[in-house]
């Protein structure tokens, strides 16, 4: 049986949902952010209610993640940016965990779909947009001149500046969607190569899968730490705008 | 490629806006204060326990310097006390030296004028019975032809002329 290495993508409607003409059909994606949402609220609730000094394992781990994220934060935002820990924190994980939960065969890789990280990366530069004109009013278009940069060369800045600011939400969501998607690519291919290539030869491309797995796993951390410090660099930049408002703190 | 399929578009955006919606308002709810709230709080007791083992530190430092500084003062004391009774101990010293030279000078003085009186005396004593057994002797040779003047004056001339000669002897 040979089998597209794109078959892995495909959404079928399970159970169609069109109230009010907008189609909200339940699919595989949907039902694997249910699994992420109660996921990742029951391991972090149950983390958070031990409340020990002397942490078990979970909240141990719990802890590692909450103290991973604040360093990000830190590093990206310095103290003003805890603020925003709690939004840096629920992007992380359901990230991470829509990453790791599609390595899982059989289910689906939410973060795979271009449509959703899309919505999170415009989600992150708008709420960045809306933060710095909030802040800083007229002044956050300063964004667009890099400081130090002399009169004349603003004709070429200016434009230069809006495209990389226009870049920041493509590349944010193209880069993850891409990444998980160029994973289960590979895997699906290896593992079409496999079952094609029979006994005698299969076990090669199986190795090779069993591989990219552990491989994927770590492409699904550094996809969810990547996504999550360049969030942190843009709602930075919005909030201190060239570390202005940092120095005037 | 199945993901561009815009069918899907519209129930992906509204299921996970309302997923992580619903995901950020149990997490920020009930999970973040509690493990922020325990992170300040470890932070808090660390940082609580290291400034007491600071302020030990420090204390134990200060109470060293104090022992070390007493020490240096008893060492000190006991350095001028020692240095105190050997000048004491050296002056007694000489004043007694000097006491007991002069004692003895005394001594030696007073020794050698009794000898010198005792040896006047005794050379006086010998003198006035030498004198008067001569004239013993002289009376029993010449019976009494000298007067006792005569008789006294002939022992001294004689007597003297014997001291001389002893003396030039010497």
């Amino acid at each position: 049986m040979e089998e597209s290495p794109l078959h892995a993508f495909e959404l079928h409607d399970l159970i169609p949902l069109v109230p009010a003409g907008v189609d909200i059909s339940i699919n595989k994606a949907v039902i694997l952010m249910w699994v992420i949402v109660g996921l990742v609220a029951f391991l972090m609730i149950s983390a958070a209610a031990a409340r020990k000094l002397v942490p078990g394992k979970l909240q141990n781990m719990a802890e590692l993640i909450v103290e991973f994220i604040r360093g990000i934060i830190l590093d990206t935002m310095g103290e003003a940016g805890m603020k925003y820990f709690p939004l840096i924190a629920t992007l992380f994980l359901f990230i991470l965990f829509a990453n790791l939960l599609g390595l899982i065969p059989g289910s689906y890789t939410v973060t795979s779909q271009i449509i959703v990280t899309a919505v999170f990366a415009v989600g992150i530069y708008g709420l960045s947009l809306v933060l710095g004109f909030s802040l800083h009013g007229m002044k956050f278009l300063g964004i667009l001149v890099p400081p130090g940069t002399p009169g004349w060369l603003l004709p070429l800045m200016i434009p230069i500046e809006l495209i990389s600011q226009l870049a920041r939400p493509i590349s944010l969501a193209v880069r993850l969607f891409a990444n998980m998607t160029a994973g289960h690519v590979i895997l699906g291919v290896l593992f079409g190569l496999a079952i094609s290539g029979g006994l005698l030869i299969g076990w090669l491309p199986f190795a090779f899968t069993i591989a990219m797995n552990g491989l994927e796993v770590g492409i699904a951390f550094i996809q969810a730490y990547i996504f999550t410090v360049l969030s942190c660099v843009y709602l930075g930049d919005a909030v201190t705008l060239h570390g202005h408002s940092e120095h005037a703190h | 490629m199945p993901q561009f399929e815009s069918h899907f578009f519209s129930s992906l955006i509204f299921w996970e806006v309302l997923s992580f919606g619903i995901l950020f308002f149990l997490l920020y709810k009930y999970a973040f204060p509690g493990l922020l709230g325990m992170l300040e709080e470890r932070e808090k007791k660390i940082k609580d326990s290291l400034d007491q083992a600071e302020r030990h530190r420090s204390e134990a430092e200060r109470r060293l310097k104090e022992y070390e500084a007493k020490l240096a003062t008893a060492a000190k004391d006991a350095e001028a006390l020692l240095a105190q009774a050997k000048e004491r101990a050296q002056r007694l010293m000489e004043e007694n030296e000097q006491r007991m030279t002069a004692d003895a000078e005394r001594i030696k003085g007073d020794a050698t004028r009794e000898i010198e009186t005792e040896r006047r005396k005794a050379i006086q004593d010998i003198r006035s019975q030498t004198t008067d057994l001569a004239m013993m002797v002289a009376e029993k040779v010449v019976g009494r032809a000298l007067t006792e003047g005569d008789h006294r004056r002939l022992a001294d001339e004689a007597l003297d002329a014997l001291a001389k000669s002893y003396q030039s002897r010497n």
